[in-house]
């Protein structure tokens, strides 16, 4: 059949200049819709090749810029009063996407070059491969945009969520609203697009600088260019039905550290609050590597497997058997052990085969966390943690981390990380995938610097993650900077707008000069893409996610101010029941010590009784009377003895 | 002793510097001859400053034709030659030239009875004969075959340009002489500009007040003899100082009808002329003389075959 759309360049190869299997050359009109990262397809007999637009050449047919001078006399004006145009060429290099048939691979022939359409995008990204048929795996990206038309564009969900390959990394520089909204935008469309026969998909966002993503679950305004690419990609621009907010409490262990506090916020926002028992596991995120020894370790698997959360008993520390649940109980249990050593001890270096300095270093170490993650991490053993086990399908967690200590967001982000792999091993987590985002991923997994933990883990994350179904979709605005290994393993590559000096280091050098170029000044909403069923990087765009802004919610739903302990545990109450009045709440605390009223309102939270004033009410347990001691009696005066030669 | 020193000691001694001849500016050697024109401006030759560029404020057209000559075979000493000649207008508008007509054609040319062996092999293709008053010679045969091919190519351009010009109103301007066509000769919206000075239209103090002509001058206006079966006015004009190169250097002649032939029509008609040295033709090596527009006709024909 007929071509009906002209062609729109010739394929050109000289000595110079020639096609290979993988490179060609086509001129075209001075005006033409052809830019850098335009799909073309070239025509010749038996043959059909696809390729991107990668460089593009402009010349005329001056041979010296001394000639443009002298026929200007030296004028500059008069140089555009010429009344003829030089003959000029817009000459196109293109990297080959696909050739069919595929096999003799040979050189691109010298054929009419046209514009790719809709079908032609499918083919020349291999999206035939994955879109069609009874399980298509398809995941729409973005659209290609050239020429007027816009194809959608998928990604291979089995390369994206794994099996066969998996994890997402996006570059690019911040205030450009690049980053989050891709992955917003990206999640929306795994969600809605993921396919029923390929299982469940949760999603766990760390919110790690300001509102970000803070308000996933309120719907943005879209304009209709936006509306028009949703509906080229087959997607609704709703926003996220199931997401749940955790945030930290601020030091005051009753305020929530976010700036999801809105009222109109607080039905899906709740404390993440972990005790001893869920910090111990991860103490050596907190160490640095002097502190992480064997010894050290020795001891902190002794207090785990043998002292904390059970009865502990050792008659030569105390007759009474110890039973630590909180950090105060693991300081009474140290204090126990000096004492002894000191004292019975008879000053003494080891109990228990371990050194008394590594006990006391691991004491130091232990009881730093709470300083350090005071919000995070109590010492009254209470916790409140994501719904493990029971994450539902197309559910997002979010833990706003923004106002935490490093350390302390180091620690929730391997314990989540550590915990969903666990699940995920055993198949309990509720959900098949899991998608982990984490922007600044340079800070996690730096380049250089120290082995850490959290690196080490996002490490492990990103070589053996896609088996289990855990997904790791990060961002940085310098890829350079993050370790090479954790951004190879990403299946799929995205970048948004490139400072030019990131773009100059080696990682970029495989893109051509105009690629470059185009990196160093993307438009919002325009992304390069690089993908396994690629060949070649491919620009998309993108519309806006279909959710709030973080500096949008912010403005349409400012934080609410910190509220007095007694108010803000009545606002907490108030959450769990509207008809709890504010009133009684504070009755009920007025003269209360605050980690009492702090552990009663953690245990009706978790509990979710019917009747949450009463079993907090319970939780408080009887009010213990101040007892109002008399002043001591006075006693009896002195005799005065006359005798005393130096009484006064 | 140094070319340079030397031409120092020549302009020492009141003869006129030149450095190299422009390239194709003394046509064919055979050629060169005085041929005494008739003044029609002025009683003596005189320069005319025409007053600076002025570009055409019409869409203009250029003409021009090419010739390829590609030995086949001999029959004995006898050569057959193919021969394609080829002819364009380019047209401007909007400061773009683009090819508006275009012919090409191939013929086979040679002695009678070469073109007679070839026989059937030469099916489709058009033939003419060389003349038979000397015995074969393939220099001289070749030589012949070339002034054939040149008159085959001057036939398809006046085809080419009387197409055109019967379907546009915009001046053309041609490559080379106005009068080989009648038609053309009388046509008020075409221009020929020479650049080969093989044929002289004075001699003695007129010849050397010719060949100074200063930059940006025109000559007054003369009719050249030889043209009288299609009468043509025309006049010389430099189009760039030619001072320390060439007395050639930046000289054509202007070719215009009858009808253009007014002092103050010569002038605008130089002006636009002179305008069109921008954008120079380089790197043809003729560009002190070649427009670009006629550049761009040849370039097309060449990449177009």
């Amino acid at each position: 059949m007929d071509d009906p759309i002209a062609p729109i360049g010739r394929v050109v190869a000289t000595e110079l200049k020639p096609s290979t299997p993988h490179q060609f050359y086509f001129w075209t009109a001075r005006e033409s819709p052809v830019g850098i990262g335009a799909i073309v397809r070239v025509d010749a007999p038996s043959r059909t090749v696809y390729g991107v637009v990668t460089d593009g050449f402009a010349y005329s047919d001056l041979m010296t810029p001394m000639h443009a001078v002298l026929g200007a006399d030296g004028d500059p004006v008069a140089a555009a009063d010429a009344p003829s145009d030089r003959a000029e060429i817009r000459l196109y290099s293109a990297a080959v996407l696909r050739q069919m048939p595929e096999e003799p691979l040979q050189p691109v022939p010298l054929g009419a070059v046209h514009l790719a359409s809709d079908a032609d995008v499918v083919l020349a990204l291999r999206m035939d491969a994955y879109t069609g048929g009874d399980r298509p795996t398809g995941v729409p990206v973005g659209v290609y945009a050239a020429g007027g038309s816009e194809s959608p564009v998928y990604l291979d969900c089995d390369f994206l969520l794994g099996p066969e390959a998996a994890h997402l990394n996006i570059s690019g520089v911040s205030g450009l609203a690049t980053k989050t909204s891709a992955v917003e935008f990206l999640l929306t469309s795994i969600f809605q697009a993921f396919p029923r026969h390929k299982g469940s998909v949760a999603a766990v966002c760390f919110n790690v600088k300001g509102p970000d993503l803070c308000f996933l679950d309120q719907p943005a305004v879209l304009g209709d260019a936006d509306r028009r690419l949703y509906e080229a990609m087959g997607l609704a621009p709703e926003p996220f039905a199931e997401v749940r907010y955790f945030a930290p409490h601020k030091p005051d262990g009753v305020n929530l550290n976010t700036l999801r506090t809105h009222e109109a916020l607080a039905h899906n926002t709740e404390p993440l609050v972990w005790g001893l028992r869920e910090v111990l596991d991860f103490a050596e995120v907190l160490m640095n590597r002097d502190d992480v020894d064997a010894k050290a370790d020795a001891f902190i698997d002794f207090l785990a497997e043998r002292v904390v959360g059970r009865e502990y008993q050792d008659d030569m520390l105390r007759s009474k058997p110890f039973l630590v649940e909180s950090f105060a109980d693991l300081e009474e249990f140290f204090r126990c052990i000096f004492d002894f050593m000191e004292v019975l001890g008879k000053g003494g270096e080891v109990w228990k085969t371990h050194h008394l300095a590594t006990i006391r270093k691991v004491r130091n170490r232990l009881s730093n966390i709470c300083t350090r993650s005071k919000g995070l991490v109590t010492d009254d053993g209470s916790a409140n943690d994501l719904p493990w086990g029971r994450f539902a399908d197309r559910s997002v967690q979010v833990l706003d981390v923004a106002g935490l200590d490093p350390l302390a967001q180091d620690l929730v982000f391997a314990r989540v990380v550590s915990k969903l792999r666990e699940h995920l091993e055993r198949r309990d987590l509720g959900v098949d995938h899991v998608v982990v985002f984490v922007d600044e991923l340079n800070k996690y997994a730096p380049a250089d610097g120290p082995e850490t933990y959290v690196r080490k883990m996002l490490l492990d994350l990103s070589e053996r993650g896609r088996y289990l179904g855990l997904v790791l979709f990060s961002a940085q605005q310098f890829r350079s900077q993050v370790q090479r290994r954790v951004v190879g393993n990403a299946g799929t590559t995205i970048y948004g707008r490139m400072d030019m000096d990131e773009l100059a280091t080696p990682g970029y050098a495989t893109l051509s000069p105009a690629t470059r170029i185009k990196l160093g000044t993307l438009p919002k909403g325009e992304l390069m893409l690089r993908h396994p069923h690629f060949t070649q990087p491919i620009f998309v765009r993108f519309p806006r996610p279909p959710v709030m802004t973080g500096r949008e919610g912010v403005e349409r739903f400012p934080p609410a101010a910190d509220l007095p302990f007694a108010d803000a545990v009545a606002r907490q109450m108030r959450q769990l029941d509207r008809r709890i009045s504010s009133d009684a709440v504070r009755a009920l605390v007025d003269g209360r010590r605050e980690e009492d009223v702090r552990r009663a309102l953690s245990a009706t939270r978790r509990a979710r009784p019917d009747n949450p004033e009463a079993y907090f009410t319970a939780a408080l347990g009887r009010r213990v009377l101040a007892e109002s001691i008399a002043p001591a009696r006075r006693g009896v005066t002195p005799v005065r003895r006359l005798d005393d030669p130096y009484a006064p | 002793m140094r070319a340079a020193r030397l031409r120092n000691a020549l302009a020492l001694k009141g003869l006129t510097p030149a450095t190299a001849l422009p390239e194709a500016s003394a046509g064919r050697a055979e050629e060169a001859a005085i041929q005494p024109a008739q003044l029609l401006e002025g009683d003596t030759l005189a320069w005319r400053d025409v007053g600076g560029a002025e570009r055409c404020p019409e869409p203009l057209a250029f003409l021009d034709g090419v010739q390829r000559l590609e030995p086949l075979a001999y029959l004995g000493s006898s050569p057959l030659v193919l021969v394609e000649v080829a002819a364009a207008v380019r047209e401007r508008r909007d400061r773009t030239l683009r090819t508006v007509v275009a012919e090409r054609r191939q013929v086979v040319i040679g002695r009678p009875a070469a073109i007679a062996a070839a026989g059937e092999s030469l099916a489709g293709l058009a033939t003419a004969a060389l003349g038979e008053e000397t015995p074969p010679h393939p220099v001289r045969d070749m030589a012949d075959a070339g002034r054939l091919a040149d008159r085959l190519r001057g036939e398809l351009e006046i085809r080419v340009g009387s197409r055109f010009r019967s379907e546009s109103a915009s001046w053309l301007i041609v490559d080379g002489s106005l009068s080989e066509s009648p038609a053309w000769a009388a046509d008020p919206r075409m221009l020929g500009v020479a650049k080969s000075h093989a044929a002289l239209p004075f001699d003695g103090a007129e010849l050397e007040r010719y060949l100074r002509l200063p930059g940006g001058h025109r000559s007054s206006l003369f009719q050249p003899r030889s043209r009288s079966v299609a009468p043509v006015h025309a006049f010389a004009l430099r189009l760039w100082p030619w001072e320390g190169k060439d007395l050639l250097y930046g000289l054509v002649r202007v070719e215009l009808a009858p009808a253009n032939g007014t002092s103050e029509t010569a002038d605008r008609l130089a002006r636009w002329i002179l305008a069109e040295r921008a954008p120079i033709s380089a790197p043809d090596r003729r560009w002190d003389r070649l427009l670009y527009g006629i550049h761009s006709v040849e370039e097309y024909l060449r990449a177009a075959r």
